[in-house]
């Protein structure tokens, strides 16, 4: 880069002096003794190859192989040629004479050899016979991933969305193929073998992310019904290298509401809707026109401020990493440190993020017979927030009229009188005083040991141990808010509470224990058999207590011994267990005819001991067949035509603990004559008989490798089969109000195709790929009782339908006359020209609950997911972009800003223009109200409902490699830089927020998706 | 890692063998491995074994009056306040945010999906229901109980859940009668009992529980419920029922039934508390006038009673109410002989004006107000909030949510006396005892004594005005005009600030608004649950 930059800064007489200088030096070059080479390059089998690159090494002079094969170049004596070519291994030949040469490429087997992790142990991606996607980390290097879960992204048949981009908890919400259960749906995450958060790792040490989507997945059978996700950390291989990466970047929120920032016009509007619904006006003109004169000279007592513009700065981000890797045949290891830290884009300390990673990864091979190796991957992170977390609700509560400081620099509120707003959130005031931390050490430490028995037995065994410690502090001084014409104070807080330090400690500790036998045999070279059998133990203890204390003279200390007054301490503690046996039968024939079976039992302590509810039985099996290896079968350009069906059962068991006991918990408390009593009560409705939720999945595919591995094409059609769903029902009131138990409801269908296509190939130096996949899913109910499930925001469950569909009033436009009201279906009181018309369904003659038409769309699982991409490379440069996108999903936020004046909010510009006047009787928003003064036009209604598919570009990313021959003297391996941007562009219909954000929220103040723009570097010695 | 040396390879080859073994056997033995049990909370069948357990479980019954349907303080952020909003459904008070959607009711706009109080006082009644039921299920499993204290308690779960009926009856007719503990498979889809199957339960829970109740309580177990209290709800159901909206024929013996309940607990030892101000503050909490209060302490119990009234404002009272105040010479307003003066409207007023809100030019906390202190309607209410004209200490200066103290007034001898008086001069008309037990409430506040001489009709508008003042800011008075069906004029007007400006029209519908609507989640959830009217 500063090369370039002083190129630039340079003066032209320079330039031509370099150029001049460059053209010489190659011209001598070309005439010292360069022979003029030949040559024919072909495929092993002897089919000519075309477009074969060939280099001359250390020089940048190349060309490609022609349509029969041959090339010509010219290349100094003892200079050495250099042929690559994707899906052939390289080849370098010392040029000696003139002599035309005969080249052959072999087949790069490897590449058909590699290998994949698949549960307890790994299979050759060629012999597989599940649904599996493998995500390359080095796929994503440079880009400012600060979770792992946000690397899948775009992975096919993997929804991940991330809600919510908040310093220290932006993760994504991992959806594989739909949502087959209606409780956690969350895939099992191993790390290594051991179940842990991916996104307690630094992604810079991860290998690798593998999906199992179909029975692939059965050998975890417990926990494997929402799919499984094995993440593989990198390890030491082949010589010794140190790596060291930097990155930084600026962040901006990708979209936020519009909203009215012009005092007057807000005011204006205000009134306009307080009188449409019968009310008072709720600022007097006379007030509006004194704070229209005073705007001119007073900007402390008449403020026209947009809350968003105040709060939101650029954030920053910024990643460094090191490591140290290298392996021998007796002993491998890497060791790696961490460093993130991120500054939101909030003011003020309360959105701040530092991680600290550490990974050690080290084994040994003690002798022939005897492994052993050791991991600890981990974090020390902590992230801040504001002591009243609700930042973003206060910002979409702010006004224009809200004083931002007076002048003397005290927190400002209104002076202007306004009804729901009887205690200012002044979002500075929240923003810089008080402050919340969150400090997590968070290990996952493994030892293990693997041991060659006689008969070609291998015992492998593993224990981990997962820690997590988290302490979540808080202090928060009084505050107050000052009228800014009177002075007049508002406690914000109490100063029976506030200042006020509170503490809460975490202690969880995880550990998992398993170990396995493995046997592979061939028997009369064709007949490949391995069998691996083995069993697990999971314990979860979690542990937790927080405490708090008042009485401090002031705001300035915040430790607990400063503090005077003791108040209450709370805690508690829960443990989990898992046990587990299962085992695996590979069989193929000669690599063609391939066989798996699984089982696996699990037994978990979420269940009744009575009766046979405990324990699980998930068998699986599936086939593949490389039709490519057949004799029969002659192509000269398929490289690889396989197909694979597989059919398996997997369980889920996310439930609460002890759902199935029925339980008296305490905290019912009652005083008497002053004293506190202890009390206690049933708040649950148990099924004691509530047992494993199961999902059986079928799976039929086929991968396809044509011209070289050029085109690489994956379909898979599935069917996820989920019965006996665990869901907490509702149950009516009478019956004592309790809480609805947990139960085996019903039965999920998800039927998709996904399908992956690749096309990669050079011309000359320019290496190019694009790629693209498409996962189509399809939910649907298909038992539950024939009951109907209703969730509390306007969605249901209904057999036929998906889960989450919408159940809401069908509008039909909106009323434009007295005597349309008048003859239409009864809604309210005051229902008159403007307001939404709503459909009599049942012709009653009352617009009610029973009203309500089912909506065929679910409001959390789309239809369709989408990603596709390139990357170009160009002798060192390189360009990629990948592109996400989603469709048939639906969303219906609610309260603040979604809606105007939601209690004392505001409303968004589109309000101003496009709500129903008489004049104006063809607009798209009802005439305006407030949301929640009157209520009728902003019951949940297909008006409402919001299209949010859209597609994004994830990613952008330029990257150069410097050229070796500038390294090898600095003794540097390699250095690349890059500079990306993330989030760069978004299209979607949906306005009033990020449309990724919105998805399974119902409202608008997450904290936004952000853009980022990012550069750094990447250096190997 | 150099202590492995190739020499070592049969030990260790044993070792892993033994280790290979163990880890499989281990686990496949141990069946109990998977055997936990919560530390946080009670089986079902290991709680109810001890008396300490039972009394536990009989505060849960208790504990549901903080509920936020019932009489509030108990939510998810702090505190509600709902025993005051129930009096912004009536025309003494306005709930201009329309928290928990009370302004909805009181502007005849809700329905079944509104939510808010609607469905929360239709739940919390089944909490405090389920649970009383439960309590007297079970506790007669628990051995070693002193019998006297068993049958004292069940006393108090009958009255709790009389309550509770009561409640849930009052607001929407005819519900489910369930009296067993909460069973999905039996109760899930009973329909709704007739409201007057309710009552009679409600009576037979209150007959059997002053039965078994003490009179009074001393110590710690003040604020549970006596003997004058299932007595006295009894009068109040007795009154209710005997009220044009549930009469509608009306029978002269149900005036005649509720006289002699009111009566009854006249008969025993309540006294009228000197200080009408007085009674409403925390000091005098459980005082011999309270029948039976909701028990709040600070900081574990509070409710947001201070907070709303002082800050929020979300029980403005209305000049509807200011007006109905008479003067202190015993005349209204209205009369020109009264000496009201329009530009002095608050001189010379009945005292109990002063003591139940602030008005513009009052002197509050401290400090004199203006008419932006309160801005919704320029009053605020003081009843039941610790301020009043002196400056606060400066740690009470500010309570917020769920920081409020005093104890809600459910039933109190003023409450019973004017149940006595208006049942008798309907039963009976206005005789002696009517006018006594007007004027003992006349006389705490040093009002003249009601005009003598008054027939059955003036009596009656007496004594509807009287309770509108006494009992004002209690949460009782839109109850009352629904019984006595005067809503529909009482609540079909627009209301106004202090100074006549306009703040919003209300609206009642006879036909539909008597009642409130089943809850759509409810009809959801059990559709063998009918609609009340025009819902």
């Amino acid at each position: 880069m500063k090369l370039l930059l002083r190129f630039h800064t340079s003066s032209r007489l320079k330039v031509r002096v370099l150029l001049l200088g460059i053209l010489c030096f190659t011209a001598l070059s070309l005439q010292a003794q360069d022979l003029p080479i030949t040559g024919k390059i072909t495929a092993a089998n002897g089919m000519p190859l075309i477009g074969v690159n060939i280099q001359v090494a250390g020089t940048s002079r190349g060309t490609a192989s022609t349509a029969d094969g041959s090339f010509k170049i010219s290349a100094a004596k003892d200079a050495t040629l250099k042929f690559s070519f994707i899906g052939y291994l390289p080849k370098e030949v010392k040029v000696t004479n003139t002599t035309p040469l005969e080249i052959k490429l072999e087949e790069d087997v490897q590449k058909l050899n590699d290998v994949v992790v698949v549960g307890y142990g790994t299979q050759k991606k060629a012999t597989l016979t599940g649904a599996i996607t493998t995500v390359e980390m080095v796929d994503k290097v440079g880009q400012p991933l600060t979770n792992v879960s946000n690397a899948l992204q775009g992975v096919p048949g993997v929804f991940a969305n991330l809600g919510n981009s908040q310093p220290g908890v932006d993760r994504s919400t991992i959806r594989i193929r739909g949502v087959g259960t209606l409780n956690n749906s969350d895939p099992l995450v191993l790390v290594d073998g051991i179940e842990y958060s991916m996104d307690e790792l630094n992604p810079a040490d991860i290998e690798s992310v593998t999906v199992l989507k179909d029975a692939a997945a059965a050998i975890y059978g417990s926990r494997a019904a929402n799919g499984v996700i094995l993440v593989t950390t990198k390890k030491g291989k082949g010589a010794s290298r140190v790596n060291y990466s930097y990155y930084y970047g600026q962040q901006k929120a990708t979209y936020l509401p519009d909203i009215i920032d012009d005092p007057i016009a807000y005011m204006k509007l205000k009134n306009q809707a307080n009188i449409n619904e019968g009310k008072a006006p709720e600022y007097a003109d006379a007030d509006i026109a004194e704070y229209q004169a005073g705007m001119a000279t007073d900007h402390f007592t008449y403020p026209a401020n947009n809350w968003y513009d105040i709060a939101l700065k650029n954030g920053v981000i910024q990643k460094h990493d090191l490591s140290v890797a290298g392996s021998t045949d007796k002993y491998q290891y890497r060791l790696s440190i961490g460093y993130l830290n991120r500054d939101g884009i909030l003011f003020g300390p309360g959105n701040n993020e530092n991680k600290y990673s550490i990974g050690i990864n080290a084994s040994m091979n003690v002798n022939e017979r005897l492994k052993v190796g050791v991991t600890m991957d981990g974090y020390y992170r902590n992230y801040t927030t504001p002591f009243y977390t609700s930042t973003w609700s206060y910002l979409a509560r702010a006004l224009p009229i809200l004083s931002d400081t007076l002048q003397d620099g005290r927190y400002g509120n209104s002076w202007l009188r306004t009804l729901g707003r009887n205690n200012w959130e002044n979002p500075r005031m929240l923003a810089y005083n008080g402050l919340m931390t969150k400090t997590v050490q968070r290990f996952l430490t493994t030892v293990f040991a693997e041991y060659k028995l006689p008969f070609g037995i291998m015992y492998n065994i593993k224990f981990g141990v997962d820690k997590y410690d988290g302490l979540l502090t808080g202090f928060t001084p009084r505050m107050q808010t000052f009228n800014p014409k009177t002075g007049a104070a508002i406690n914000w807080n109490s100063p029976a509470t506030a200042p006020r330090s509170q503490r809460t400690d975490y202690n969880d500790i995880n550990i998992h224990f398993y170990n396995t036998l493995n046997w592979n045999h061939q028997f009369a070279a064709k007949h490949n058999v391995a069998l691996m059998l083995g069993a697990s133990y999971d314990n979860f203890d979690s542990d937790s207590w927080g405490t708090s204390m008042y009485g401090y003279l002031d705001g300035t200390l915040d430790a607990f011994n400063a503090g005077t007054v003791w108040n209450a301490t709370d805690g508690n503690y829960t443990r989990d267990v898992l046990q587990s046996y299962f085992g695996r039968l590979n069989y193929d024939f000669d690599g063609k005819y391939l066989l798996e079976a699984t089982f696996r039992s699990d037994g978990s302590s979420r269940f009744s001991p009575a009766g046979s509810y405990r324990w699980g039985f998930f068998p699986s099996a599936s086939a593949g067949w490389r039709i490519d290896k057949e004799s029969f079968f002659q192509s000269n350009f398929i490289d690889q035509l396989k197909l694979r069906v597989s059919v398996g059962s997997m369980g889920n068991q996310a439930v609460p603990l002890y759902s199935y006991l029925p339980t008296v918990e305490l905290g019912e408390d009652y005083s008497f004559g002053g004293t506190l009593n202890s009390g206690g009560a049933t708040k649950k409705y148990v099924d004691p008989t509530i047992h494993w939720e199961t999902t059986t999945t079928y799976n039929a595919g086929a991968d396809i490798n044509l011209w070289g591995n050029r085109i690489s094409l994956t379909v898979d059609a599935y069917k996820k089969h989920t019965t006996g769903i665990l869901r907490a029902v509702n149950i009516a009131a009478q019956i004592g109000n309790l809480t609805g138990p947990q139960q085996n409801i019903g039965a999920v269908d998800n039927t998709g195709v996904e399908v992956v296509l690749q096309y990669k190939n050079n011309i000359g130096n320019l290496d190019y790929g694009v790629y693209g996949n498409v996962s189509y899913n399809k939910n649907k109910i298909v038992d539950l009782n024939g009951e109907v499930v209703y969730n509390s925001d306007g969605t249901i469950l209904k057999e036929g339908s998906p889960i989450d569909a919408f159940y809401v009033l069908q509008a039909e436009g909106l009323f434009q006359s007295q005597e349309e009201v008048d003859h239409s279906a009864k809604q309210s009181v005051n229902t008159k020209p403007g307001y939404i018309r709503y459909k009599d369904v049942n012709n009653d003659g009352i617009i009610n609950g029973d009203d309500r038409v089912l909506i065929n769309t679910s409001s959390s699982v789309p239809k369709l997911a989408f990603g596709f991409g390139f990357n170009l490379g160009y002798r060192g440069i390189s360009l990629s972009a990948a592109f996400q996108g989603i469709s048939g999903v639906k969303v219906l936020p609610v309260a603040n800003l979604a809606f105007p004046f939601y209690n004392g909010a505001n409303a968004t510009k589109e309000w101003e223009t496009d709500a129903w006047t008489p004049e104006n009787p063809n607009a798209r928003l009802p005439i305006i109200t407030t949301s929640t003064g009157y209520a009728d036009n902003f019951q949940r209604s297909s008006f409402w409902i919001r299209d949010n598919a859209y597609v994004r570009m994830k990613n952008i990313q330029l990257g150069y490699a410097l050229p070796d021959r500038w390294l090898s003297k600095a003794k540097i391996s390699k250095v690349s830089v890059f500079i990306n941007a993330q989030n760069l562009l978004t299209f979607s219909k949906y306005k009033d927020f990020d449309p990724e954000s919105v998805m399974n929220r119902a409202d608008l103040y997450s904290y936004p998706m952000l853009k980022t723009y990012n550069g750094g570097l990447n250096v190997t010695f | 890692m150099l202590l492995f040396k190739p020499r070592k390879n049969k030990l260790m080859k044993k070792i892993f063998l033994l280790m290979a073994g163990a880890g499989f056997l281990a686990m496949g033995c141990n069946k109990s491995l998977l055997d936990t049990s919560p530390h946080d909370r009670y089986t079902e069948a290991t709680f109810w074994t001890t008396p300490e357990a039972a009394a536990a479980g009989l505060t849960g019954c208790y504990s549901v009056l903080r509920n936020d349907g019932i009489y509030g303080g108990k939510n998810s952020s702090g505190g509600s306040a709902t025993a005051l909003w129930d009096e912004t459904l009536s025309p003494n008070a306005y709930n201009y945010s329309n928290t928990m959607s009370f302004n909805f009711i009181a502007a005849g706009q809700q329905n079944a999906s509104t939510g808010g109080i609607v469905t929360a006082r239709f739940g919390d009644c089944y909490t405090g229901i389920g649970r009383c039921n439960t309590f007297l299920a079970k506790v007669d499993e628990v051995p070693d109980m002193n019998e006297d204290d068993k049958a004292r308690m069940k006393g108090e779960a009958k009255f709790l859940r009389a309550l509770y009926y009561f409640t849930l009856q009052t607001y929407y007719g005819d519900v489910p009668l369930i009296l067993d503990p909460p069973n999905k498979e039996t109760q899930g889809k009973l329909p709704r009992t007739p409201r007057a199957e309710v009552v009679a339960q409600v009576i037979t829970d209150l007959d059997s529980a002053a039965l078994v109740l003490p009179a009074s309580y001393t110590g710690t177990n003040k604020g549970r419920a006596t003997k004058g209290a299932a007595m006295a709800l009894k009068a109040r159901a007795l009154l209710y029922e005997a009220s044009p909206l549930l009469n509608t024929t009306n029978d002269v013996a149900k005036w005649t039934a509720a006289a002699a309940a009111a009566k009854a607990v006249m008969n025993l030892n309540y006294k009228l508390f000197g200080d009408y101000r007085a009674l409403f503050l925390q000091p005098n909490e459980n005082n011999s006038e309270v029948i039976f209060d909701v028990q709040y302490i600070f900081p574990n119990q509070g409710s947001s009673f201070d907070l709303i009234c002082t800050q929020y404002n979300t029980n403005a009272p209305l000049p509807d109410l200011a007006k109905a105040y008479y003067m202190k010479n015993g005349l209204p307003t209205s009369d020109p002989a009264s000496g009201y003066d329009a530009a002095n409207p608050y001189l010379n007023r009945d005292p109990r004006l002063y003591a139940t809100f602030t008005y513009p030019g009052d002197v509050y906390k401290g400090k004199k107000i203006d008419s932006t202190r309160f801005a919704s309607t320029g009053y605020g209410m003081k009843k039941y909030s610790i301020y009043d004209s002196i400056t606060p200490p400066s740690d009470k200066s500010d309570l917020k949510d769920g920081q409020s103290d005093i104890n809600f007034i459910v039933l109190r001898l003023g409450d019973v006396l004017l149940m006595y008086a208006e049942a008798q001069n309907e039963a009976a008309g206005p005789d002696a005892t009517v006018y006594d037990a007007l004027n003992a409430l006349r006389d705490r506040v040093k009002m003249p004594h009601i005009t003598p001489g008054l027939n059955k009709e003036q009596m009656r508008a007496e004594i509807h005005h009287e309770r509108r003042i006494e009992l004002a800011g209690e949460g009782l008075y839109y109850n009352d005009i629904r019984r006595w069906k005067t809503a529909q004029t009482e609540l079909n007007t627009s209301i106004f600030s202090w100074s006549g400006k306009y703040l919003e029209k209300r609206s009642f519908n006879p036909q539909r608004d008597y009642w409130w609507p089943i809850p759509q989640t409810e009809r959801d959830l059990n559709p063998e649950l009918t609609q009340n009217n025009l819902y």
